[in-house]
């Protein structure tokens, strides 16, 4: 837990759950495990706000709760991770992957998911089905079977998951206690992880009428205290973060051989890896291997390409340096299987490199380039390989050095370190490379997020005034106004205020935007970074 | 390493120095806040997936301040009193009670009964003598009693498990609230020492007289 992501952890809290929330988290971030009077004392809140923090916290999956370290009887403890809150930056691409898999019913499940943390079934298919209905034609509502349907979709392709129960509560304290094991347990532990409750869901989604707000609300009141029961009492859903992650890990492998390679590549290597989707587990290196005969019968009818093609193609993916595909046997017609670790190793190097050459210029790149390839070079031999001229390859090297990119590593030819008699060997080593940039992007991200919260803090006036007057023109026109009141209405704000408000949108939007980009180099290395963890 | 005596210059200075190279020169201050970059950034990348995500996350952002689970302190310190204030205070406490989460699923020390603070200075009222409270409260409680009234007739239906005790307060709640309600108007109206009842207009005095003319009229 660095202080960048701590901050940027912190930042996320307070854009999305306000600042009470993001005190108590960021305490809790910052100094581990600890229980609810020590929380209360240490950031000097009040009781009933930190114990609402809390709340909001654990039912967003963003801190877990154990039984004291010194046995049953000490208080409960709290414990927040960073991970799952850093995944907030990755809401809008988890939202549009199951728009584009599932269509805008899967869509507004899992937003209703993220927005909610852990819910019941019955309870995200009624929200669901109302907010489709909002936005049908006059006169169409939305079935609710529909979306349960949608919904057992999700669950079947393992995009969502049931919440782990809890350990058993400590009501009864007759019984023998069963051994405290220390790592929490993984939902996926539980068997029924995965099975869709019988649910007794019949209705159509209601539509809310243009009322006035009081009658809106009591009749949603009404509506929220009706003892209908389904069936799912108790049985919490949530977003199953990892096999996005996976979906997304895909997504990156074929974008990357289309790039490379060509489109009908691309298209073999999807083949691949979709039929290898279900007997891979997350953390395999490499798929199952797959023989040339199953990828031919299983590729896309609208992809008709002669068999000694296909060959090919396969050769051509197997000999290209990024390692995508590699050969494992020569049985029905040469066994393949897709290097994912490998794969993920060659994209992460790739983004060093290109952030080298954007940072550095070209030159600089190819002396990067040459130190990940040949590992360990003198000073000279890096101008000689380069084709550089010595002082350019110097001021070069000595500017990567100072900004850690390149590392120097002694070979004493004496016991005395003398400067003379020593080899300087230059290096460049990928691991921890990769991870001194990622807590570069979180600081990225974290500048980004701050100098968008100063920009709306400066225009505060004029974002407000702006705001009345569109809540004005909203009501005159819906109570039917004539067009020289709505011009009217609308001169209020003067031009040139208008073109700062113009800016101001722009603006934000651009900071916006490369939040969510620089999210995706985050993936990437974290991937990367999470892929050697698991081989090592 | 031979760097041992130099501070903070890196290695490869050393190395020039002995080769007879001259270095290039250290820098003495912390880097400058905004340096000039040699090369400039490249742009973001548009398209029509950009953009959507870019409106997903503005949304996202939007609809999680309206949840209840964005969490603001109630800022009590106010240097002047606004006539906002009572709005957004009931609309405050919309927001904490829409919230009802499974409490099995959380540790028991967890569970806040949220107590509206209205209902707890009501029913504190109800305990304690009308007469003084009443004379307390100025012309803006009429106003706020009722504010208050409107907004448990909303919450009535909420509270399953105070269902009854809720109603017994609310008719309590009424029966004082028309008392206040008679009491304020009477010391409303008149904003005087005097009493409305005592008070005799003279419109009765003609009436009076005209029923007995035998008798003179001094």
């Amino acid at each position: 837990m660095t202080a960048q992501e701590v901050r940027l952890c912190g930042l996320l809290l307070q854009e999305h759950f306000g600042e009470v929330v993001e005190k108590v988290g960021t305490h809790l971030l910052k100094s581990g495990a600890q229980n609810l009077r020590t929380i209360i004392h240490e950031t000097g809140l009040s009781v009933d706000l930190v114990k609402k923090s809390l709340c909001v916290l654990v039912q967003h999956g963003a801190t877990t709760f154990s039984s004291g370290r010194k046995g049953l009887g000490s208080p409960t403890e709290y414990h927040t991770s960073c991970d799952r809150i850093l995944r907030i930056l990755r809401y809008p691409r988890y939202i549009y992957t199951a728009k584009t898999l599932y269509g805008d019913t899967g869509e507004l499940i899992i937003e209703e998911l993220l927005q909610r943390g852990h819910t019941t079934m019955s309870s995200t298919v009624k929200t669901v089905a109302d907010r489709l209905t909002q936005n049908m034609a006059e006169g169409r509502t939305m079935d609710y079977t529909e979306v349960s349907s949608t919904f057992s979709k999700l669950v079947e392709t393992h995009f969502l998951q049931r919440c782990p129960p809890l350990p058993g509560t400590p009501a009864t304290p007759g019984t023998p206690a069963a051994p405290v094991n220390t790592a929490p347990p993984t939902p996926e532990s539980f068997p029924e992880c995965y099975k869709v409750p019988s649910v007794t869901l019949i209705g159509r989604g209601k539509r809310q009428l243009a009322s006035e707000d009081g009658e809106e609300q009591r009749s949603a009141k009404r509506a929220k205290m009706d003892p209908e029961t389904h069936g799912d009492e108790g049985i919490y859903w949530q977003v199953n973060f990892e096999r996005f992650h996976l979906h997304f890990r895909d997504q990156t492998i074929i974008s990357a051989v289309a790039n490379k390679l060509d489109q009908t590549s691309s298209e073999i290597v999807r083949t691949m890896l979709r039929m290898s989707e279900v007997t891979t587990s997350p953390m395999a290196t490499c798929t199952k291997p797959l023989s040339a005969n199953e990828i031919f019968r299983s590729l896309p009818p609208s992809y008709n390409i002669l068999r000694p093609i296909l060959d090919q193609y396969l050769t051509l993916l197997v000999d290209d340096p990024m390692e995508f595909v590699g050969k494992a046997g020569e049985s029905g017609g040469g066994m393949f299987v897709v290097n994912l670790h490998r794969a993920l190793a060659n994209l992460a190097r790739a983004t060093l490199e290109s952030v080298v050459q954007e940072r550095f210029g070209s030159r600089s790149a190819r002396i990067f380039r040459l130190l990940l390839r040949k590992r360990h070079l003198e000073q000279k031999q890096v101008e000689d390989f380069a084709m550089i001229p010595a002082k350019e390859a110097k001021d070069m090297l000595y500017t990567l050095l100072s900004q850690n990119l390149v590392q120097l590593q002694e070979i004493p030819k004496t016991p005395d370190y003398a400067p003379s008699r020593t080899f300087y060997l230059y290096t460049v080593n990928q691991l921890p490379t990769a991870r001194m940039l990622l807590q570069n992007c979180y600081k990225t991200v974290a500048n980004l997020i701050e100098r968008r919260l100063f920009e709306t803090k400066e225009s505060k006036r004029l974002l407000e005034k702006s705001q009345r007057i569109e809540a004005i023109l909203a009501s005159l026109q819906a109570s039917g106004a004539e067009p020289e009141q709505l011009t009217e209405v609308e001169e209020m704000i003067t031009a040139p205020e208008k073109q700062q408000l113009d800016t101001l949108r722009l603006h934000i939007n651009k900071l916006d935007s490369a939040e969510n980009q620089v999210d995706e180099t985050i993936f990437l290395l974290e991937s990367y970074i999470n892929s050697t963890n698991a081989s090592s | 390493m031979a760097a041992h005596g130099r501070g903070q210059r890196t290695l490869s200075f050393t190395m020039e120095t002995v080769k007879g190279d001259a270095p290039p020169p250290s820098v003495q201050q912390p880097t400058p806040v905004f340096p000039v970059m040699e090369q400039k950034p490249l742009p973001l990348t548009g398209g029509e997936e950009a953009e959507y995500l870019l409106a997903l996350k503005q949304d996202f952002r939007g609809a999680m301040r309206s949840l209840p689970c964005f969490i603001q302190p109630l800022v009590t310190n106010r240097d002047v009193e606004r006539y906002s204030d009572k709005y957004n205070r009931s609309e405050q406490m919309d927001k904490l009670l829409d919230w009802a989460p499974d409490w099995k699923r959380f540790p028991r020390e967890l569970r806040v009964h949220v107590r509206k603070p209205a209902r707890d200075s009501v029913s504190a009222a109800v305990q304690s003598p009308p007469p003084p409270q009443m004379k307390k409260k100025g012309v803006k409680d009429k106003e706020e009693v009722l504010l208050k009234l409107e907004s448990l007739e909303k919450k009535e239906e909420q509270e399953t498990s105070e269902d009854e005790e809720g109603e017994t307060k609310k008719k309590q709640e009424e029966e004082e609230a028309e008392g206040e309600e008679e009491y304020d108007e009477e010391e409303f109206e008149e904003e005087t020492d005097y009493i409305m009842s005592y008070f005799d207009n003279g419109e009765d005095f003609g009436g009076d007289s005209d029923d007995n003319m035998d008798e003179a009229i001094y």
